[in-house]
């Protein structure tokens, strides 16, 4: 074998691995997507939106769980969404150069992919162990936690690809810089921040981990935010460990809901923002 | 168009206007200021609260906490040693594994892929991303552990089980759960997030210099090992880092299937804990607050390790934009 | 008479290079007869960080006159405009000395509010700038800055600034669809309604035509005729026929100081240095 048909073996050796792996990978998305599919479109039964988590052995549904995931979602992203678009307002429009600027950004970008059990464990101390008891409140709150670095992130970046021009088109007219901001700017940046938010909901929509100390769980339906709360990650984390088949199914069930919403978001997101590219 | 805002009429007519506009402005800045100054204070509120609850435990049991093994609710002695354990462990274990992987997915989508896959593939490889830890939990239990106990495992035991040197790693009976199988979740749950990384990175290579590579009769794959790895190896480091800051941290998937003993085995194949497993589990049901604050510094070890790993991180993909800046 | 009808002018404080001996009379007919000073810029300079882009630059802009800076690239022609309305206290890293006086208040003072002045001097930008909003509300969004006007009162203003701009019969059918949409030449003329809709008194033009296709070039320049009886007018541009079409006076930049001021026909006639004589003649620049 010459030298030159060795280097060509090599290179089709590596990019065939590459294949393999690229393959790999989106088998595994596959292999759960079907696996949710034929385990979870079974336990979609009218019964699930309707009753509440039974006891084992009798029929029952998700509907507490799915009332408290978005309740707690909700309130999580109502919380955490205006706090991120205003720190990433600071971040993008306020700090040019700025030391401090720069430190938020990287203790930002920090939160962003720490464990979120540990934003649990937090709240679990400042709140649950003040207040003496789990609570929906505590719930939403680690969720906004989490919410909060995803905001910032996307707004800053998305207020960053705002032109300059833009900016200063808006102040030659005379305008102050708030309402640059807030009538150009964010307007401009609309629909990247618009894709940030869903990105977050989509995030905290199947965390568990976060709430297993805050929110924990409740088996019965409660409106009471401040009692502890129904979830569906919770559900499908203690129904599936169980030994019951029905609470098995029930969780292949809420796992096939939260992983459609989720997919919905994140896919929904991604249309959004290409949009705007289109319009650019 | 004769009266051309007569100057002082003007200026006399928005005057007041103008002073307002000035306070609004400084409300508006001074605002989104403090919520940023609020990132600071959520992470050290973080530090401060964990080092509160953990207190009491780090004081009973010293330095001893993170080398001990044992871990006993009945006569209250806690040690860190085998959940520490169990989470490098698993963290190693997936990295062994997605990190050629994830290379393999940036390397397709960047150099091989015909360029209308290029979107279809990136977004599922961020599908996989999105999907939450516990989706790959309960998969992980009732899909992959069963099909490891019946091929992978057996296979493995009786051909590397009785290698010397590093037979005792894969001893004992296929259980299905164990460390290996949290491992190899996690590989899967941190692939997306590396291969994007790395799908970035790659991407900022100046395709000059690649074609100049090209350019003298290189070969695809020696165009990316010679002249992209080396270009972007802090990059890639830290996008290796970062899924390694993912995997240390993750909770859900790992709690499904690593059999939550609190045990340094041999075996990768035996049960073991990680930090987050072990507050997963544990947590709701420790009934002492020695327990308790001793779960607690499980976490705070947690945060600082994965705390370190993500600073290096950001560290390295900071020094890789400022080569390219230059 | 200059000096008697802008009694804030301080006629011997200048260098005598920077002051057309006299203001050209024949040049707008049925205009007012003299122009008065808007703007009198005096010993102004730049910095961008330590870097002076701006060296002592004295001259004045006159009322209901149109005056041209030329100069190559990096001459700091774009950088005088922009202080003008202080646009650059935009950038932290930028900074100007000097006084301009308008209307004999100093423009570069820290008291004078920097809102109301870019109120009172409106600026166009080398590339459209068109806000994400529909064009009326493009329009509307300078005017509701600093007045709540009734709705009818607003669609006339709006109305009259399309109108003034020459801009309403190619859009009257479409106000509320987004700025956007429009070509290059139109997107530049709604912006420069909606700086006219201000009602400003000065008006800065950054190349408003160096983005544009010849026909749109054109009707930009047309209608920089046309509102010179209205506004002082100062406009930045690579193209000199522009300046020569365009201006009453014309300031040659050049490394950041300004080397000829003079009435445009003489700048491109008899220009009273060679280096100004080299670049409008295309030997250099």
């Amino acid at each position: 074998m010459t030298r030159y048909q060795r280097r060509k073996l090599a290179n089709q050796v590596a990019l065939g691995l590459s294949l393999a792996a690229t393959v790999c990978g989106l088998a595994w998305l596959a292999a759960i997507l079907i696996t949710l599919l034929t385990q979870g479109l079974s336990a979609l039964t009218a019964d699930l939106f309707t009753q509440m988590t039974p006891p084992p052995g009798s029929r029952g549904g998700l509907l507490n769980a799915i009332y408290g995931s978005f309740i707690m979602t909700a309130l999580a992203t109502l919380i955490g969404t205006p706090v991120g678009i205003l720190a990433g307002t600071y971040l993008a429009e306020y700090s040019r150069g700025s030391r401090l600027a720069e430190v938020i950004r990287f203790i930002n970008d920090i939160l962003l992919s720490a464990p979120s059990i540990i934003v649990g464990l937090f709240v679990y101390e400042i709140v649950v162990v003040r207040v003496g008891h789990f609570s929906g409140w505590a719930g939403a709150l680690a969720l906004a936690i989490i919410v909060v670095p995803v905001v910032v992130r996307t707004t800053e970046d998305m207020l960053r690809l705002v032109p300059d021009s833009l900016r200063e088109a808006a102040a030659a007219l005379g305008a102050p810089k708030w309402r640059a901001v807030v009538q150009i700017s964010y307007r401009a940046a609309l629909q990247g921040i618009v894709t940030g938010i869903m990105l977050a909901v989509a995030r905290i929509s199947g965390e568990t981990a976060p709430l297993l100390f805050t929110a924990l769980n409740n088996q019965f339906w409660s409106t009471d935010l401040n009692a502890p709360m129904a979830n569906l990650p919770v559900v499908i984390f203690q129904f599936a460990l169980s030994p019951y088949s029905d609470w098995q199914s029930l969780a292949w069930g809420g796992a096939l809901l939260i992983t459609f919403v989720i997919l919905t978001l994140n896919i929904g997101a991604r249309v959004i923002a290409s949009w705007s590219t289109v319009k650019r | 168009m004769t009266g051309i805002a007569a100057s002082s009429g003007f200026e006399a007519r928005i005057g007041y206007w103008a002073r307002s506009q000035k306070r609004y402005d400084t409300a508006f800045r001074l605002g989104t200021a403090l919520f940023a100054l609020l990132v600071l204070v959520l992470l050290g509120g973080v530090i401060v609260a964990l080092v509160d609850g953990a207190a009491p435990a780090l004081a009973k049991f010293k330095l001893g906490f993170l080398v001990t093994e044992e871990w006993n609710p009945v006569t209250d002695e806690f040690g860190a040693l085998a959940p520490i354990y169990g989470t490098l462990v698993t963290s190693a274990i997936a990295m062994l594994i997605a990190v050629p992987i994830s290379f393999g997915i940036a390397l397709f989508i960047t150099e091989l892929c015909p360029p209308w896959l290029k979107r279809p593939i990136g977004t599922a490889i961020e599908l996989l991303a999105g999907i939450p830890s516990i989706i790959y939990g309960i998969w992980g239990l009732f899909v992959l552990a069963p099909l490891l106990q019946e091929t992978a495992q057996p296979l493995l035991i009786e051909s590397l089980g009785s290698l010397p040197g590093v037979g005792f790693l894969f001893a004992g009976p296929p259980l299905g759960i164990g460390v290996f199988t949290a491992g190899l979740i996690l590989a899967i749950m941190v692939l997306p997030f590396i291969a994007s990384v790395m799908r970035d990175v790659f991407e900022a290579v100046p395709a000059l210099l690649k074609e100049s590579a090209y350019g003298l009769g290189a070969t695809t794959w020696e165009v990316v090992w010679s002249v992209v790895l080396p270009y972007t190896r802090s990059g890639m480091m830290g996008g290796i880092m970062l899924g390694l800051g993912r995997a240390l941290g993750e909770t859900m998937a790992v709690t499904f299937v690593i059999g939550n003993a609190h045990r340094i085995h041999a075996s990768l194949f035996a049960p073991g804990t990680t930090i987050s497993a072990a507050l997963a589990n544990e947590f709701a049901e420790a009934t002492t607050d020695i327990y308790l604050s001793s779960l607690v510094a499980l976490g705070l070890i947690l945060f600082l390790i994965t705390f370190s790993v993500l600073v290096l991180a950001k560290l390295m993909l900071q020094r890789l934009q400022r080569g390219l800046g230059t | 008479m200059t000096a008697i009808l802008s009694p804030a002018r301080p006629s011997d404080a200048l260098p005598p290079l920077a002051r057309p001996a006299v203001p050209p009379a024949g040049h707008a007919p049925g205009a007012v007869p003299d122009p008065a000073v808007k703007a009198d810029i005096r010993n102004v300079r730049f910095f961008y960080k330590k870097f002076e882009a701006i060296k002592n630059i004295s001259l004045p802009l006159y009322d209901r006159r149109v005056t041209a800076f030329i100069g190559p690239s990096g001459c700091g022609k774009s950088t005088l405009l922009r202080m003008l309305n202080r646009i650059y206290t935009l950038y932290p890293e930028q900074r100007a000395e000097g006084e301009i006086l308008i209307d004999g208040r100093n423009a570069l003072a820290a008291d004078y509010d920097i809102n109301l002045l870019r109120a009172k001097v409106g600026m166009v930008f080398q590339k459209p700038t068109p806000f994400p909003m529909s064009i009326y509300d493009n329009i509307a969004f300078g005017i509701r800055l600093y007045e709540k006007p009734p709705a009818a009162e607003l669609d006339v203003r709006v109305e009259e600034a399309l109108q003034r701009a020459a801009l309403w019969n190619e859009v009257k059918d479409k106000l509320r669809q987004s700025g956007l949409g429009l070509s290059g030449g139109q997107q530049q003329r709604l912006c420069i309604a909606r700086a006219i809709a201000l009602r400003p008194e000065i008006l800065l033009l950054d190349e408003p035509a160096s983005a544009l296709d010849p026909i749109s070039t054109s009707k930009i320049e047309d209608l920089i005729h046309e509102l010179r009886s209205d506004y002082c007018i100062a406009i930045v541009t690579h193209n000199m026929q522009q300046a020569a079409r365009t201006a009453d006076y014309t300031a040659f930049m050049y490394l950041g100081e300004l080397v000829e001021y003079d009435e445009t026909a003489t700048i491109f006639t008899k220009p009273g240095k060679k280096q100004t004589e080299d670049y409008v003649t295309g030997r250099f620049g």
